[in-house]
């Protein structure tokens, strides 16, 4: 059956009065392309950020794997194998396309000062790698023309793609995209969701927060949704499509209500 | 226009590398026979910043951290090997790894606070242990002769030549800056080098990644802080006198002031600006303090025009773009194809 | 060691401090309000001591005047250092306005040095000397005037602060500069407001400072800079009583810890409390951070 990669079990995230996230259980299993989704203020990105130990988490615990990640750095957490993107693209943006992914493959390197000095053996073989896996995952995602692009001259779409490529060179079991569609016109929204979709065919599991309803029913096979903190929904995109909960939160009490006069 | 000029000249030299690279050695080692012995007091100098600021911009430049006590490190590099040397009668050669690995660990010792703060706090506390390094210097009489100084440190004896005087001593400070020359290049070209990179370009984002932020940072001031003990190792015996004051914030601002206005986050950088301050105060000697005044302007004018400094990387945080130069660049960007 | 001795380091650490204090709180000001850090701060005391120098050499020795010809002159030189080093970098990385910082500090040191030469200016009996005693205590005019001006100036700027309109202007550009600039006020105008405040006290503090020491030279800002940072990190850079208490505390702690080592341990003090609050505290005591850039 579906196999458990990410979860969350009772996650709050409390600062001093404010209770940004409400006690969250959550369940991302192997292959799943999963989205999280609520109106704005609702705790998305906190959640996320206390995923991939950016924030500390205030109560509950969270599970990669069955190891318990709960509160580690991120650069522990990046080594157990989530990544993640940024909402508001955070590329090395005078570095080149190709340089942006050799930093992605540093985790799967282990070439030290020494060895960088005296050439030995292993550095070769490191600098082998990056290389390869550069070129090898810009050809996956269709990339290659901007190798040598510097990342700031790119287009924002294709900011966008090289961000997540630079995260699959981390080798990761899990991305966590932050809004990757924000700031993007339907076109550019349409070429990342036949993106994420082939990344998801080649066996990647992703997570994604979205603003973009179209985007994630079309995309995601399962979806949280969150409201003011609390989880309010978790399952298939009819199973909430159809909640009662979920319409509430978006649409409000008043119309559910009206529904009910049979006026419309 | 710098930009273009700058590219071009990389260009050729790139295609022509070995070769140019040889042909320069071979150059260098004719200096002192060329020059006659003022003119050589100089060129010493001159490496010996070069090392010092090349250093400082390892730190500074390509890890993105703000050292402004790099003396300090300088200082504990020298009292290191004049100790090492006079009281513990350690042979000149011996005695000089040593003295930068003491410089590196204290590189280590600073780099640990420095590991929670940024900007201007990182400035400071380096500046604190700069300072604390030379009142210590100059109080510690029993260790460090206190304000008498070390004196009568020996030069040192290469297969019998004694390589006192700046003509014969400038062949170990070449072979030093030369060998520091290539590591850095070679560590800046490696994983290592990507990591300190990253780290200055933005650290949330390497963070992500896995770059173990702190491990670099630190490895970055342990490297800085050994060259900058390996260059006060080679001033000791050099001038064979030193005291506290030659390792004040002000000698450390110097060295900042080289390293801002020749350029920071490129290997030629340090270079130039060693090159351009001691062009600036040798020729304006005869307007007496005013040439200090000169290159004080020029920190400032090259923060107005070029942050980067003369040499520097263009293409990094080091040139100034802030938070409306990233918009723009998105909104450039935005209308471009997917 | 005597008792005697003891409270009279007291009482000269005391007045040392209130000195220190309004060179810090003149940092915490720029530091909360601009926004970058400064490496000036020095200087400015040695050009408000300069300034009350030819004062009071051609004008006679009245305290006052001086002060208020260093207040004015030191404004106008926070002016200018708004103009050069922190206008144009309001959006760049910090280092950079930091660099132009250290820069203007050289050519201020540098050019002092030329203008006014490089021997001590003397500064004698601005002040007319007494001693005054209350029981133990031994304490001199010229530390009572000092103490009470300090006083004083800190005293208007609370009010400044509280009272004025110019001072909400203030705290306001301090919290969050992008909100104040969308309820109208006019960040860069505030912003070198605050500057010129900070220096002008760094000014005020010259003249005292000058008087106190008795003489002006061209080299006394370098580690007043120092002390004065140090002073502030007691509030965090940013909050104003704190730096200001900070500096009375480096001061004593200098002078007691010079009566038990010696006189030449002095800056080891100040240096070495600068590294154990960054180490420990680095945001100070303050209960938030005032100053918060977006």
């Amino acid at each position: 059956m579906a196999e458990a990669l990410l979860e969350a079990k009772g996650v709050s995230k409390i600062f001093g009065g404010l209770t940004a996230v409400d006690r969250v259980d959550m369940t991302i299993n192997k292959g799943d392309i999963f989205g999280i989704i609520g109106p704005n203020g609702a705790g998305k990105t906190t959640f996320f950020n206390m995923c991939t130990g950016f924030y500390t988490i205030s109560e509950g615990f969270i599970y990669l794997n069955g190891k318990n990640i709960s509160n580690m750095p991120c650069d522990k957490i990046a080594h157990l194998g989530i990544a993640r993107t940024f909402q508001n693209i955070k590329l090395f943006n005078y570095m080149s396309v190709l340089d942006n992914i050799s930093i992605g493959s540093h985790i799967n390197t282990k070439t030290n000062m020494f060895d960088a000095i005296l050439h030995t053996p292993r550095y070769r073989k490191d600098e082998k790698y990056i290389r390869e896996q550069g070129y090898e995952i810009l050809e996956k995602v269709g990339l290659s023309q901007y190798a040598d692009t510097m990342a700031g001259n790119l287009p924002y779409g294709v900011q966008r793609k090289v961000e997540i490529a630079r995260a699959l060179a981390v080798k990761p079991q899990i991305i966590l995209l932050d809004e990757p569609a924000a700031g993007m016109n339907p076109k550019e929204t349409d070429s990342l969701m036949e993106f994420i979709k082939m990344l998801n065919a080649e066996g990647y599991t992703i997570a994604l927060i979205e603003h973009d309803m179209k985007f994630v029913m079309n995309s995601c096979n399962r979806i949280l949704v969150l409201n003011f903190g609390q989880k309010i929904c978790e399952g298939t995109p009819d199973e909430v499509k159809n909640d009662e909960k979920v319409k509430e939160a978006y649409f409000g009490k008043g119309i559910i209500a009206a529904r009910g006069t049979k006026s419309c | 226009m710098i930009g273009t000029t700058l590219t071009k000249i990389k260009d050729v030299y790139r295609r022509f590398y070995y070769i140019f690279n040889l042909l320069i050695i071979i150059a260098l080692m004719f200096v002192p026979q060329v020059f006659s012995k003022s003119k050589m007091t100089i060129i010493c100098t001159m490496c010996g910043y070069f090392i010092i600021v090349g250093a400082l911009n390892v730190i500074n430049g390509y890890c993105g951290q703000m050292c402004f006590g790099i003396a300090g490190f300088y200082c504990v590099g020298a009292y290191v090997m004049a100790i090492l040397m006079q009281t513990f009668h350690v042979s000149y050669w011996l005695a000089l790894i040593p003295a930068g690995i003491v410089a590196a660990l204290l590189g280590a010792v600073v780099a640990l606070p420095a590991l929670r703060m940024k900007g201007m706090f990182l400035a400071m506390i380096t500046i604190g242990f700069s300072e604390v390094m030379r009142l210590l210097a100059l109080n510690w009489t029993s260790v460090t002769g206190g304000a008498m100084g070390i004196k009568g440190i020996k030069s040192p004896t290469f297969f019998g030549i004694k390589m006192g005087g700046a003509s014969k001593y400038y062949y170990i400070y070449i072979v030093i800056v030369l060998l520091f020359l290539f590591c850095t290049r070679r560590v800046m070209k490696s994983r290592v080098g990507r990591a300190w990179l990253s780290i200055r370009e933005d650290e949330m984002a390497a963070k992500s990644l896995g770059v173990e932020i702190k491990k670099y940072k630190i490895y970055n001031f342990m490297y800085g802080a050994f060259w900058a003990g390996i260059a006060g190792a080679l001033l000791a015996p050099y001038t064979r006198y030193i005291d506290s004051t030659y390792f004040t914030l002000e000698e450390g601002f110097n060295v900042l002031a080289m390293l801002v206005i020749g350029g920071q986050g490129t290997l030629a950088g340090p270079f130039v600006g060693v090159g351009v301050y001691q062009l600036i105060i040798e020729t304006l000697r005869p307007i007496g303090v005013w040439r200090f005044v000169a290159c004080a302007l020029l920190i400032i004018v090259m923060m107005w025009l070029r942050p980067q400094g003369l040499v520097g990387a263009s293409n990094s945080k080091l040139a100034g773009a802030g938070k409306k130069a990233g918009r723009k660049k998105a909104k450039k960007a935005e209308s471009g194809e997917v | 060691m005597t008792s005697q001795y003891i409270i009279n380091q007291l009482v000269n650490g005391l007045c040392q401090g209130f000195i220190y204090a309004l060179v810090a709180l003149g940092v915490a000001v720029i530091i909360g309000i601009v926004g970058f850090a400064t490496f000036t701060q020095g200087e400015v005391v040695m050009i408000g001591a300069y300034t009350s120098f030819y004062v009071f050499t051609s004008a006679g020795n009245h305290l006052v005047l001086g002060l208020l010809a260093s207040f004015a002159t030191t404004w106008i030189l926070g002016m200018l250092i708004y103009k050069v080093c922190y206008e144009h970098f309001l959006d760049a990385p910090e280092h950079i306005s930091l660099l132009c910082t250290i820069g203007f500090s050289m050519l201020l040191k540098n050019l002092a040095t030329i203008v006014f030469g490089v021997e001590k200016k003397p500064m004698l009996d601005i002040i007319n000397n007494k001693i005054y005693h209350f029981g133990p205590i031994q304490v001199t005019k010229v530390q009572l005037v000092i103490m009470a001006t300090v006083l004083i100036v800190c005293l208007i700027l609370v009010l400044v602060f509280t009272k004025t309109n110019l001072g909400i202007r203030l705290k306001a550009v301090s919290q969050n500069r992008e909100a104040a600039a969308l309820v109208g006020i006019n960040v860069k105008t505030t912003a070198m407001v605050g500057n010129c405040i900070g220096c002008a006290m760094a000014g005020i503090a010259g003249t005292l400072i000058g008087i106190y020491y008795q003489s002006a030279y061209a080299t006394m800002g370098s580690t007043l800079s120092m002390k004065a940072f140090t002073s502030a990190t007691l509030g965090g850079l940013t909050d104003v009583p704190l730096s200001a208490l900070g500096g009375v505390l480096i001061g004593i702690m200098e002078n007691l810890g010079i009566a038990f080592t010696s006189a030449s341990y002095r800056d080891i003090f100040s240096f070495g409390f600068l590294i154990i609050m960054l180490l420990f505290k680095p945001n100070g005591f303050a209960k938030k951070r005032g100053g918060s850039r977006a």
